[in-house]
């Protein structure tokens, strides 16, 4: 523990030291300055397509408040002429709308009808006694559970809710998912510089000289993520607070989030060969991540599959609704499971030899899983690993899902399910594979044992995480698709099999491209899942 | 001139080598995927036309109370089934045998004002579709007793097209696809020098026939030309998927000025920073605050792509120049500063 804070300590001073010079700290201040500018004036203009539509306006017209519309002051007859050439979209002559007819002109008008809606309820709610301009006033009640044979209705515990219809919108979840968005973003600069001083150690040689002395890759990593972590933490409680939301309850739900994020960021300044590199899996990182985080939530209450993302606990922390512990830990254990990953994999390529070789990137991955795999027995090493990457999997797989829903339905579960079948039986094989690259497997016969063992972890930790799931989602036909619906234990394991065993046999012993393996493994497995879905096994 | 091409020769073929960039092209096509499928995809869940048009849903609402209200026909006119009750009794026991999906209670007797009720299924998903859906008639029914009010509520006729996708395509489909290239082109100049600094190249590159302004020329000078071919590409692929792109020329000009412009503004941090770190981090909050400043200044190269994507006839040439200007004089900056590298 001593080793640790002392490597956090040093990680400090060096942070100091950085942007500690004569000049930067005025250039942060200024540039911070112009954010804050930037922040508050994209605050009025957050509705897209900033000045997309010209509208000529002629009359008593109330001036528009959307930053979609470019208007011009023009009198009657004017205001014609430049319709008909083209040159606005819409006239607006007093209360009179005039639009032509072709697309672009009809669009503008609903952008149009958006905003003057608005205008208007201002005009009158001004105008007016309030009972006059808002004569409809809607209770909203709620029916309760269905009553029990021969009893009455039992009444929601809900209290009614009463709304004036044209103020109150209907409830949509994106503010809260905005709010929650605006936690992921320090944690992800903050970790963005956690990657960059790794890899400053690593560009001036001073890693190695950590790595001669006597303490351990672990202590290493732990030391220089803790200042980081302990800020990001320090960040989120801020935020918390600001938003007047419950700091203990919001630095639960996001820690696991920020171990995620961390581990992620660990992996890039260990497989980097050159600066743009970085850059680029930085820029992938930063992505996926937050595709898989804020997807998800987008369907929070419509789908119990939002849980997945732990953006979902935030978005209903801010709404006062309650979760339980399932709910908690149903996307916190997977992040937690893929730190613990991570550093179990940090702590294998924190070698010299490792960091420093410039080789393709397929070759410099395949070399860190054969530094995860290759201190134990093979037929210990290949089960856990399919075991313990089924987080990974079921992450990349929800990237997929967000990936696809712009496909139409038909191609959507085709496309999803091919996707799910090439992560498998990449995760199952690759293992053996390396192994065998390695000369560690040579025999046909320990191929298949270990092909089986693969398959046998794997389907363990797929079941394992279905029961988990299932305990939280109730109406996830798209859950079931992707993690293998069999009820037969013994279909799916022999299907695993099959198909790890084909891959691993024709790229070990047939000497086959192992894309081409891959392929066939991967075109086998889909249609194993396109039956089992269409409802046939 | 010669060693000018042989390093734009060179940052090209390690850009091709380390094939790293195929991550920044898959990444462009994910989020110009994702963001379109989720807007259009999950945002349409949203909005009330887009529910009743799909026609696959079927919103039976029970409406108990006195015949003749005009919220019954202004739901009808929605799409929405309506079905009488004379009970609230009744109404809900059809409720629970799933005949209705919600019930309206209408109370006898309105004049000027109206407080009615709304009984929706505790499934937040369900009730809160309804609500969107049933959003509409109950406005109208407003503006009805409204005018029962004597209030005169204009503007109430306004038809037109639902614009959300038009409106992504040319203000954020179109923009992201033409600067995301400018954007990694300024991140890869910055990795591109820093790199030479910190790997002690630069000294040795120095040694060749080359100024330094050479050198830094040629390194944005190959980023742009990526950039450019990424934009070529993703115009090409929008075009191939029928959305109509006016001034196309322009629009290359454009997006080849602004990758012009991270780059050299990217470039002029690192010269000054003289490391990886600190230079990427104050590019891209100067990114950040350059949108901001544009869009208070109004001068925004995303409003002008957008106006130039959809032919307004107010945006030309011209507009495009004033990014010229931007641009060289960002770049006469960095000439004259760029010895600092050497001292």
């Amino acid at each position: 523990m001593h080793q640790i804070l002392v490597i956090a300590w040093r990680e400090m001073t060096r942070l100091r030291k950085r942007f500690g010079g004569s000049a930067s700290p005025i250039a942060v201040v200024l540039l911070l300055a112009a954010l804050g500018l930037s922040v508050f004036t994209l605050r009025n203009s957050v509705a897209l397509g900033s000045g997309l539509y010209r509208v000529a306006v002629s009359g008593d017209v109330p001036a528009f408040q959307d930053s979609r519309f470019s208007v011009f002051h023009t009198d009657p007859a004017e205001g014609k002429a430049l319709l008909d050439q083209h040159a606005v979209d819409v006239w607006v002559d007093g209360a009179q709308v005039q639009a032509r007819d072709d697309d672009r002109s009809l669009f503008a008008v609903r952008a149009l009808r958006q905003d003057l809606e608005v205008q208007e309820l201002e005009r009158i709610g001004g105008a007016y006694a309030p009972g006059v301009a808002f004569p409809l006033k809607v209770g909203i009640n709620y029916f309760g559970p269905a009553p029990a044979a021969g009893q009455g209705a039992t009444p929601s515990s809900r209290p009614e809710e009463l709304i004036i219809p044209s103020l109150t919108p209907p409830p949509a979840p994106f503010t809260q998912v905005l709010v929650s968005m605006f936690y992921v973003l320090p944690i992800t600069f903050i970790s963005i510089f956690f990657t960059s001083s790794f890899m400053d150690e690593k560009v001036n040689r001073r890693l190695s000289i950590l790595l001669s002395a006597p303490i351990t890759p672990f202590q290493i990593i732990m030391g220089k993520m803790l200042p980081y972590a302990s800020f990001a933490l320090l960040t989120t409680a801020l935020i918390a607070w600001l938003t007047h939301t419950n700091v203990l309850l919001a630095l639960a739900i996001f820690a696991p989030t920020i171990l995620f994020i961390f581990a992620i960021y660990l992996m890039v300044p260990l497989l980097y060969r050159t600066f743009k590199d970085t850059t680029f899996i930085a820029m992938l990182v930063t992505t996926l991540t937050s595709a898989y985080l804020v997807f998800p939530a987008m369907f929070t209450n419509t789908n119990d599959l939002a849980y997945i993302s732990p953006l979902t606990l935030a978005v209903k922390m801010y709404r006062n609704e309650p979760f339980g512990w399932r709910e908690y830990l149903f996307p916190s254990l997977p992040m937690a499971a893929i730190f613990g990953m991570a550093m179990f994999a940090g702590t294998r390529m924190l070698n010299e030899e490792y960091l420093m070789g410039y080789k393709p990137i397929t070759r410099k991955l395949t070399d860190a899983i054969y530094l995860m795999m290759a201190h134990v027995s093979p037929y210990l090493s290949v089960p856990l690993w399919s075991l313990l990457v089924i987080p990974g999997v079921y992450m990349a797989q929800v990237v997929f899902l967000a990936f696809a829903t712009n496909l139409p339905l038909r191609i959507l579960l085709a496309a999803v399910l091919a996707a799910a079948a090439l992560v498998e039986e990449v995760v199952k094989s690759i293992g053996i594979v390396v192994l065998a690259g390695h000369g560690q497997v040579k025999s046909t016969r320990a191929l298949l044992a270990l092909a089986f063992l693969s398959a046998l972890g794997f389907l363990l930790g797929e079941k394992l995480l279905l029961l988990v799931s299932l305990s939280v989602v109730q109406q996830a036909p798209a859950a079931g698709a992707l993690f293998g619906a069999g009820v037969f234990l013994l279909i799916p394991l022999a299907a695993h099999f099959i198909f790890t065993g084909a891959v691993t046999f024709l790229r070990v012993k047939a000497r086959w491209p192992y894309a081409l393996a891959l392929g066939v493994g991967t075109l086998a497995h889909f249609i194993y899942n396109w039956v089992v879905t269409r409802g046939g096994l | 001139m010669i060693p000018f091409l042989a390093v734009v020769k060179k940052e090209l073929w390690s850009v091709y080598r380390d094939r790293t960039i195929l991550i920044a092209v898959l990444i462009q096509l994910f989020i110009a995927s994702f963001s379109s499928g989720l807007l259009l995809g999950v945002l349409s869940l949203y909005d009330a036309d887009t529910i009743m048009q799909s026609g696959s849903v079927q919103i039976k609402i029970g409406l108990v109370g006195p015949a003749g209200n005009p919220l019954e026909a202004l739901m009808q006119e929605s799409g929405l089934q309506v079905f009488p009750y004379a009970t609230l009794a009744e109404a809900q026991s059809a409720f629970y045998q799933n005949q209705v999906n919600a019930v309206v209670l209408i109370p006898p007797g309105i004049q000027n004002t109206a407080e009615i009720k709304l009984y929706l299924p505790d499934s937040d998903a369900i009730s809160s579709i309804i609500r969107m859906v049933i959003q509409g008639p109950l406005k109208k029914y407003e503006n009805v007793l409204r005018g029962q009010n004597g209030i005169d509520v204009r503007y109430t006729d306004l038809k037109g097209k639902p614009s959300t996708s038009f409106e992504f395509v040319y203000s954020v489909l179109l923009p992201m696809l033409m600067f995301f290239p400018a954007f990694v082109a300024g991140s890869m100049s910055i990795d591109s020098f820093t790199e030479e600094l910190e790997n002690n190249t630069m000294q040795t590159l120095l040694s060749a026939p080359l100024s330094v302004n050479g050198m830094i020329g040629a390194k944005i000078v190959s980023a742009v030309i990526i950039s450019n071919f990424q934009c070529m590409a993703w115009l090409a692929l929008m075009q191939l998927n029928g959305i109509v792109i006016q001034n196309v020329g322009w629009i290359l000009l454009l997006a080849l000025i602004v990758a012009g412009l991270t780059s050299t503004a990217a470039m002029l941090g690192a010269v000054f920073l003289k490391d990886r770190e600190r230079s990427q981090f104050i590019y891209s909050l100067m990114l950040l605050a350059a949108t901001g400043v544009g869009t208070l200044l109004n001068l925004s190269p995303i409003t002008t792509i957008s106006r130039l994507g959809i032919g307004d006839y107010y945006t030309n040439g011209w507009n495009v120049a004033l990014f010229g200007v931007l641009l060289a004089g960002l770049t006469l900056l960095l000439l004259k500063t760029s010895r600092r590298v050497i001292v």
